[in-house]
């Protein structure tokens, strides 16, 4: 135990720890708050305990809404969530909802305010975990204490977390790394691997990844993030069963892990076995029920043509998100496609004219909504009743017009009896879902196969595309295992069918970076690399991913 | 919890809440005494952690106090343990100070033990129970109190030690049912509910009273 003490004396002095009361008081000084309470009384005592503590600027809200606008507005330092925000959702939805949307700046510390009861279920929550929860009442004293241990992890990582929020991921592993060589705080270390390893993972840098976790799991070989991390990495690097067992390592020893559950789904998805898939992402929703998990489980059962199953989670999507800033519109769509289905136009009818009090009638929301309408009108005999919706649907196409809406349309064509605009569609559905082929393309099969076109699903889907596709996920697999000269090949051979293709053109740049990177400067592929980001920039400008790259691009040639 | 007991801690609740009422009928007539204030916040303090004791005795013996288990980081936790105590708070406004302090050169870590200075407990039961030892420990001490831990491979044990006139003080008071003998059954619940462990408070070798609280760790 030697070793402790001098471990947290210079921890302390790296993360400019001070024992003074009134420069700790400065410090707090200069942060910003948000409390999230239903209860006015909590809101109040939680208030004056931080302006105690000298944080003069502390909003309060009452609920999510509110909190989600004051999010948008303010990038707090910490935000204290109680556990039970109202009926409908909880701090943890609300937490979960805040890291999917990216909305979480780097650099804010969330404590989720439990009760006794509710303990648990914070505790367990573990992949979306906060980053503490205290149990109420917490006194000053005590919440102070702990505030202070996460506000020292942070200012240690500050610069890192940083350039988190600037998206500038080089420079978070290099923050990172000088770092890490500072500190023997094990918590620490493991704060900054798991930075470390989010940038990494943003920049496509799979071996980086690889040994920031190895590194992770020799400092500690019970943590559940490191190993999720270890599996997906391993999925990418094209070793499905090394992952698998990985996963179901976590399940045993933290059967509430919902990410492990997921990671499992996509490998079952790979493997083909989608009611594999389906049946753990009915366990992962069972264990931590967000509208998010509900909706993606609905679709999965949709696909299968499980639709009262569908129709049931779908509901739930609906009940648990409705009335929240967490509504979506496509929702109700879905349900009203699944009862469409089921044969009840009635039901159907419903649930688009309850959506349409809500949602405007433009865009992707109106065609589909249309063209589910004139699909239950078809299937109703009204066929006149049918066309003019498929109409008013058509009205509403423009180029922008997402593949999810034009597979809708392509199938309420098909069912009025319009082969040349059904083909038309769901050809153009798939061309146009760019990184969401796989799912667009599983969609428009079914649409397909319930009007009957089975003959023609290879033509539709195929249309040069699918080659495009086995030789870029080819391409990758040998960059992920660093034979470049082999992915280069693929993906040379997937721009000459379609030179403007995206996702081949991202995974040629990608694929260079990591080049440069791991052989060192090359004229000839930093030359290459620049063309294929500057084609992308031309055809995708201002994409977040293609940023990334022209970041890593700059700091591997330092131009 | 017997009837005996029970009718005990209603008493008991009843009688600090009747000196709260009194402190703050002072407050009312004297609003400029932040002497009353303070203690009367302290009265309440108390009534509230005594409340909790109980509680959680109460379901301890319902057979429903089971343990949220995590990752304590121990040294970290003791210190700040300490400094978000409230009994050391109380301890340091009554006239003279004790210092409460995490004794690092006593702690021991066996050569076996893999997760070093890290223990798979219940974060808040484990405090109620060391809150209650340091809440003794103050009470009695002289002028300081020691707090540590020793961990070995399948067993982690917490330590608190007071530089007090020693256990016949103590003895006494816990023959009748009192707020040590409270604190001693809520350490055993703690325990129990962790699945088994001791707890024992005798005179330690050089003077003062000696509090240990184990736990047997799993996995």
């Amino acid at each position: 135990m030697q070793e402790r003490p001098d471990a947290n004396a210079m921890a302390s002095m790296i993360g400019g720890k001070q024992d003074s009361v009134e420069s700790e008081y400065i410090r707090f000084d200069q942060l910003t708050a948000l409390v999230i309470d239903d209860i006015g009384a909590m809101r109040h005592a939680l208030r004056s305990q931080l302006q105690w503590m000298g944080m003069n600027s502390v909003k309060c809200v009452a609920d999510a809404e509110e909190a989600l606008e004051a999010i948008g507005i303010t990038r707090y330092d910490l935000i204290l969530c109680d556990y039970n925000l109202n009926k409908a959702s909880s701090g943890q939805h609300f937490l979960e909802h805040l890291r999917h949307e990216h909305m979480l700046s780097a650099r804010t510390i969330f404590v989720m305010v439990t009760a006794e009861a509710e303990y648990a279920f914070v505790a367990n929550a573990a992949e979306f975990a906060p980053d503490d929860y205290i149990l109420k009442p917490c006194p000053e004293k005590k919440l102070r204490a702990r505030l202070e241990r996460q506000f020292d992890r942070r200012n240690f990582l500050l610069s890192a977390l940083t350039a988190m929020d600037a998206k500038d991921y080089p420079l978070v592993v290099s923050e990172c790394e000088r770092l890490l060589a500072l500190t023997i705080n094990e918590r620490w270390l493991l704060a900054g691997l798991k930075l470390k390893a989010e940038a990494q993972h943003a920049m496509g840098d799979t071996p980086g990844m690889l040994k920031t976790y190895e590194q992770a799991l020799a400092l500690r070989d019970n943590v559940p993030w490191v190993k999720i991390g270890i599996a997906r990495v391993r999925l990418l690097m094209n070793e499905p069963a090394a992952a698998e067992e990985m996963a179901k390592q976590i399940i045993a020893d933290n059967p509430n892990y919902v990410a492990a559950y997921e990671l499992l789904a996509d490998i079952r998805h790979l493997e083909k076995d989608d009611e594999g898939a389906y049946a753990l992402m009915e366990q992962s929703a069972k264990i931590l029920p967000t509208a998010k998990r509900f909706r993606t489980t609905a679709e999965s059962a949709f696909l299968l043509g499980k639709l009262d199953e569908a129709k049931t989670l779908s509901q739930s999507a609906i009940k648990l998100s409705g009335g929240s800033m967490t509504e979506r519109p496509d929702d109700y769509l879905s349900l009203a496609q699944i009862q469409t289905d089921m044969g009840d136009h009635q039901a159907a009818i419903q649930t688009l004219e309850k959506s349409a009090r809500k949602f405007e009638e433009k865009g992707s929301f109106g065609i589909s909504k249309n063209a589910i309408l004139a699909q239950a009108y078809a299937d109703a005999g009204d066929t006149a009743k049918a066309k003019k919706l498929l109409e008013r649907s058509q009205r509403l196409l423009t180029p922008e017009s997402g593949s999810a809406a034009m597979n809708t349309l392509g199938k309420a064509a098909f069912k009025t009896g319009d082969h040349i605009l059904g083909l038309k569609m769901l050809t153009q559905a798939v061309q146009s879902s760019g990184e969401e082929r796989e799912r667009i393309a599983r969609h428009v099969t079914k649409s397909m196969i319930d009007t009957g076109q089975h003959d023609k699903i290879d033509e539709v889907i195929d249309a040069g595309q699918k080659r495009i596709l086995v030789l870029v996920e080819e391409a990758k697999k040998s960059m992920h295992v660093a034979q470049f000269d082999i992915a280069h090949e693929k993906v040379l051979e997937a721009l000459e069918i379609q030179p403007d293709n995206i996702e081949a053109l991202l995974g040629a740049a990608q694929l260079h970076l990591l080049w440069l990177k791991q052989e060192g400067m090359d004229d000839e592929v930093k030359a290459r690399a620049k063309v294929y980001l500057a084609t992308l920039d031309k055809l995708v400008p201002h994409n977040e991913k293609v940023m990334g790259f022209y970041r890593f691009y700059n700091q591997l040639t330092g131009e | 919890m017997d009837q005996a007991l029970a009718v005990l801690v209603v008493h008991d609740i009843k009688n600090s809440l009747a000196l709260l009422e009194a402190d703050l009928e002072q407050l009312n007539h004297r609003p400029d005494m932040p002497e009353e204030a303070h203690k009367a916040h302290q009265r309440c303090i108390e009534l509230k952690n005594r409340l909790i004791s109980f509680l959680t005795l109460y379901k301890h013996e319902q057979g429903r106090l089971k343990p949220n288990l995590g990752e304590i980081e121990l040294s970290e936790f003791l210190e700040d343990m300490i400094s978000g105590s409230q009994s050391v708070t109380m301890a340091g406004k009554h006239g003279h100070s004790i210092e409460v302090n995490v004794a690092e050169d006593r702690i021991r870590i066996a050569p076996g033990v893999k997760h070093k200075g890290i223990a798979t407990l219940d974060e808040y039961l484990l405090d109620l129970a060391l809150e209650s030892a340091l809440n003794n420990a103050v009470r009695y001490a002289g002028s300081k109190v020691d707090i540590w831990f020793e961990q070995d491979a399948d067993s982690v044990t917490f330590f608190v030690q007071d530089d007090g006139p020693g256990l016949t003080t103590h003895e006494t008071a816990a023959e009748k049912p009192s707020s040590t003998g409270v604190g001693l059954s809520l350490c055993n619940a703690v325990t129990e509910a962790h699945g088994g462990g001791e707890v024992s408070l005798a005179n330690a070798a050089g003077g003062g009273a000696l509090f240990k609280i184990g736990f047997g760790l799993v996995g």
